[in-house]
């Protein structure tokens, strides 16, 4: 492995890399390494554009951009020379030229590579007196992003990521020089299934999503670690929350699963947290308190056991591996044998999205449980995570006990319907399609009484003295 | 119209005559002799000779041809290939569209022998799209070289020389003349000069090893090889053998081509050209295209190669003359040349795309007489921070020729400043 020094400090990387790549590689980039950059992206093709990421390397008379510099054993960088740093001033002062000073009103905002980068790196006063190119403000590229052209520095990561991920190319830059300007193609517009993920990559304010454009000031958000729980491939994300409220989901760089990206279903699967959910227990259609509802399981279950009547089991692959190892262990002390589950499924692309339309499948098949969509067959009592399944499977179970999220055709049907938490309000793990436990963090409370599936259900066995 | 140059040697000589352009006028001149002794030699034979021969590209930046031809992998798996630069874009410049509609054969022979010499199966000739009479000559020699099969396969007999030619018409813009700009227009993309590493040799027309090389470079090459690399070199300079067309345009009695030895000093190239119009006096040259230093009168004894006007702070570039006489006003000369670099710059890189802007703005606000000292400031400032930072030399070619202006006729500018308007009336319109 080549050996570079930077900044007088001894670096291995691996062979073949450019420079920042290997920086990027050994995590250090922007954390301990600051070369600052736009045009590059881990995840993208290198342009070469910008030239901020200009450093001086021993042996080389001009600047040398670390994005397409290709390491060489022995070279000698520096960073945060004078000679660097006048570079990156240059480019930071010729980027603000024609970038609007509208911070105030920018939602990008206090996440703002120019702002940081400016204030970092730049010249705190402007030397220009000439007018700021005018452009157009607040453009729909499509369904899901608003454009604002004045304020694109002409990075090209969207261009290029439309043109590499979702390979829909819907972008381009047209005309030259200063006159360069980001437009979608005429006649087509952005719409893919990962076209949010140019508001991440945009270094400033021109690429926005309209859903959390102008919702709230992003310093007020603070970032939880979670998983996507809407495939099988369980890109990680961090929500984003405030006042106990999520306002987004923004991909979280895993090269293992995701890379840097999501798609866009999977972002607006935040929305899902708040529609539709159990809020009360009921008791035959009746809101009764949790400790009534348990209460009321408990009598079923314990009635059923002494009757030697027949219990089944049903799990979800939506339900966290604790939760899963719950059930299955309440299942074996009931003599029930392991449960069922089965899986939703829908269209896959070669990119991100997986068929498996749920985030643990893999976790209930590693715990043992069979995957069937069959009718239940005659039963006397089904409890159920979930509702993955339909009401007809159930059609000849006599009791459903249902620790569930969601409002279903379901729930409308059991004799016990106690609220489970999400994803979102709880911690655990999820095991994804490659075998990869995943774990995630409560990013809200729930705002009524729920508790997770092993709780609930370690709650109701104590209550029917199956513990 | 230009027909045929004033001052003629090797490269012109036979250019007033028309049946230069067809193949039978072209061998009664001794045409395709270079061809035959080149594939007589082994092609690492013949990459050494134009080395040794010292011959300099001719498209601007003077780079050592034999040594780029070697560039080329010995051994590929895939397709080699030559790629003509003839798009001639730099204002000032004119010398390659004679040579492609006068002497199209000697190209072609040129493009053999360097076919020979690295392997290379295809050529693509990439003409500026505004010349459609050099594109007509060179399909038409193409065409009767296919005829006459020496093109397509087994090219002289020899077997597995086989060598195709595609001309290809440009579509218009000053980057596309840029090595990697033209590979881009060449395979229909938008012409942008692409990012280095990967070098041309590597990847370069569509993904091929490639070698780049400007019209006359090739056109020298049949002369070196027939004539012998002594024979080159006793004409021009030690480090610039050979000759070149000078183009000299702008105020001078006989604007026209003229094929002189490289080293022949400015005075008599302007000389040649009937001196400056009206017996006025001369105010400054820019030697080697608009993106070029301009020199004051003061240097007009300067050889015209490479390795004394670098002295000067200023380049041979492609030896395009441009003569202005006193009348003129070097502001608006800057701004003339600011407009052109904003208008062709490609917008990729930052200081390119918002520099040459920036700079246009400043000098046409200076030559309106409505400048301050501050403008005068960033007009020196700005172009340092375009200069030598991009992908490609635009930036430089862009920054160079108002640095240029700035050091030699800075009163100019300070006079805009404090007339508040320009003081040269009898200068030419912007």
């Amino acid at each position: 492995m080549p050996t570079i020094t930077i900044d007088g400090t001894e670096y291995e990387v691996p062979e073949g890399r450019m420079v920042l790549q290997a920086i990027d590689d050994l995590g250090l980039l922007m954390n301990g390494v600051d070369i600052p950059h736009y045009c590059w992206h881990p995840k993208l093709s290198i342009d070469g554009s910008c030239r901020l990421c200009q450093v001086e390397i021993e042996g080389m008379p001009k600047l040398q951009i670390a994005c397409n510099t290709p390491v060489a054993n022995g070279m000698k960088i520096h960073t945060r020379n004078e000679r660097v740093l006048a570079a990156r001033r240059g480019v930071m002062e010729l980027l603000l030229i024609n970038h609007p000073l509208d911070c105030p009103i920018c939602d990008q905002a206090g996440e703002c590579k120019l702002q940081d980068y400016a204030f970092q790196w730049g010249v705190p006063e402007s030397r220009t007196r000439e007018p700021r190119r005018p452009a157009k403000k607040a453009v729909d590229l499509g369904p899901t992003i608003v454009f604002d052209q004045e304020r694109c520095i002409l990075c090209r990561r969207c261009v290029r990521f439309c043109r590499e991920v979702p390979k829909t190319g819907e972008l381009g830059v047209f005309n030259r020089g200063d006159e360069s300007l980001l437009e979608v193609f005429p006649g087509s517009e952005l719409d893919n299934p990962y076209s949010m993920n140019v508001a991440d990559i945009c270094p400033v304010g021109a690429l926005t999503t309209r859903d959390f454009r102008f919702k709230i000031r992003v310093w007020f958000l603070d970032d939880v670690k979670s998983v996507c729980n809407q495939c099988s491939r369980g890109c990680n994300l961090v929500a984003s929350r405030s006042n106990n409220k999520v306002y987004r989901f923004v991909p979280r760089r895993n090269d293992a699963v995701n890379e840097t990206w999501m798609c866009d279903h999977g972002r607006m699967s935040y929305k899902l947290n708040g529609q539709g959910r159990v809020e009360a227990p009921r008791v035959d259609g009746r809101e009764v308190t949790f400790t009534d509802a348990v209460k009321r399981a408990a009598e079923l279950l314990r009635a059923t056991l002494d009757a030697r009547g027949k219990i089944v089991g049903i799990a979800s692959p939506f339900a966290s591996n604790a939760d899963l190892a719950a059930f299955r262990d309440l299942l074996a002390r009931l003599g029930a044998g392991n449960a069922r589950f089965s899986v939703p499924r829908g269209e896959a692309d070669d990119v991100l999205i997986e068929a498996e339309k749920a985030p643990n499948a893999a976790g209930c098949r590693a715990l043992g449980m069979t995957e069937s969509n069959d009718s239940i067959g005659r039963a006397d009592l089904a409890l159920v995570l979930g509702h993955t399944l339909t009401a007809e499977v159930f059609g000849d179970v006599g009791n459903i006990v249902l620790v569930d999220s969601h409002e279903s055709a379901l729930s409308a049907r059991a004799a016990v319907v106690l609220p489970a938490r999400t994803f979102l309000e709880k911690t655990g793990a999820f095991t994804n399609s490659r075998g990869l436990v995943q774990k995630f963090s409560a990013v809200v409370e729930p705002e009524f009484e729920a508790w997770s599936e092993a709780d609930t259900l370690a709650q109701v066995a104590a209550a029917a003295g199956v513990s | 119209m230009i027909v045929e140059p004033y001052v003629r040697n090797y490269l012109s000589e036979h250019y007033g005559d028309d049946a230069y352009r067809t193949l039978a006028g072209y061998e009664a001149k001794g045409g395709f002799a270079g061809l035959k002794k080149a594939v007589a030699l082994a092609p690492e034979q013949v990459v050494e000779l134009v080395k040794a021969s010292g011959l300099r590209g001719r498209g601007g930046a003077g780079f050592a041809t034999g040594l780029k031809w070697s560039f080329m992998p010995r051994t590929s798996d895939r397709m080699k290939v030559i790629v003509i630069n003839g798009d001639e874009s730099e204002p000032g410049s004119f010398k390659d569209r004679l040579i492609m509609e006068r002497g199209p054969f000697a190209v072609l022979e040129g493009i053999l022998i360097g076919a020979w010499a690295m392997g290379a199966q295809r050529s693509y000739i990439y003409v500026r799209g505004e010349y459609a009479e050099a594109i007509r000559a060179l399909r038409s020699a193409v065409a009767e070289l296919y005829k006459k099969k020496l093109l397509g396969k087994n090219i002289l007999g020899k077997k597995g020389f086989e060598h195709d030619v595609v001309v290809h018409g440009g579509a218009g813009a000053y980057i596309c003349g840029e090595e990697t700009g033209l590979l881009e227009s060449l395979e229909g993309k938008k012409g942008q000069p692409r990012k280095k590493p990967p070098f041309p040799a590597q990847h370069g027309a569509f993904g091929l090893p490639t070698t780049v090389n400007n019209i006359e470079t090739f056109a020298h090459v049949p002369f070196i090889v027939e004539r012998g690399v002594e024979w080159f070199k006793g004409r021009g300079t030690e480090k610039s053998p050979g000759t070149t067309l000078f183009g000299v345009s702008g105020h001078v009695e006989r604007p026209g081509l003229f094929e002189l030895p490289l080293g022949t000093p400015l005075r008599e190239v302007i000389g040649h050209a009937g001196g400056v119009r009206g017996g006025r006096r001369l105010k400054g040259v820019m030697p080697g295209g608009l993106s070029m230093q301009i020199l004051p009168p003061t240097e007009l004894d300067v050889p015209m190669a490479e390795e004394f006007l670098s002295q000067r702070g200023t380049h041979l570039g492609t030896g395009g003359v441009m003569v202005m006489d006193e009348s003129v006003c070097m502001v608006r000369v800057a701004t003339v040349v600011s407009y052109f670099f904003r208008d062709e710059s490609c917008g990729q890189c930052t200081q390119c795309r918002e520099g040459t802007a920036w700079v246009h703005k400043l000098c046409q606000r200076i030559e309106q007489g409505r400048g301050t000292e501050a403008d005068l400031a960033l007009l020196t400032d700005v172009p340092k921070l375009m200069e030598g930072q991009t992908i490609c030399a635009f930036a430089d070619a862009a920054a160079w020729p108002i640095q240029g202006l700035l050091r030699h006729f800075r009163s100019d500018f300070e006079a805009h400043l404090s007339e508040r308007k320009c003081p040269f009336p009898e200068s030419f319109e912007l």
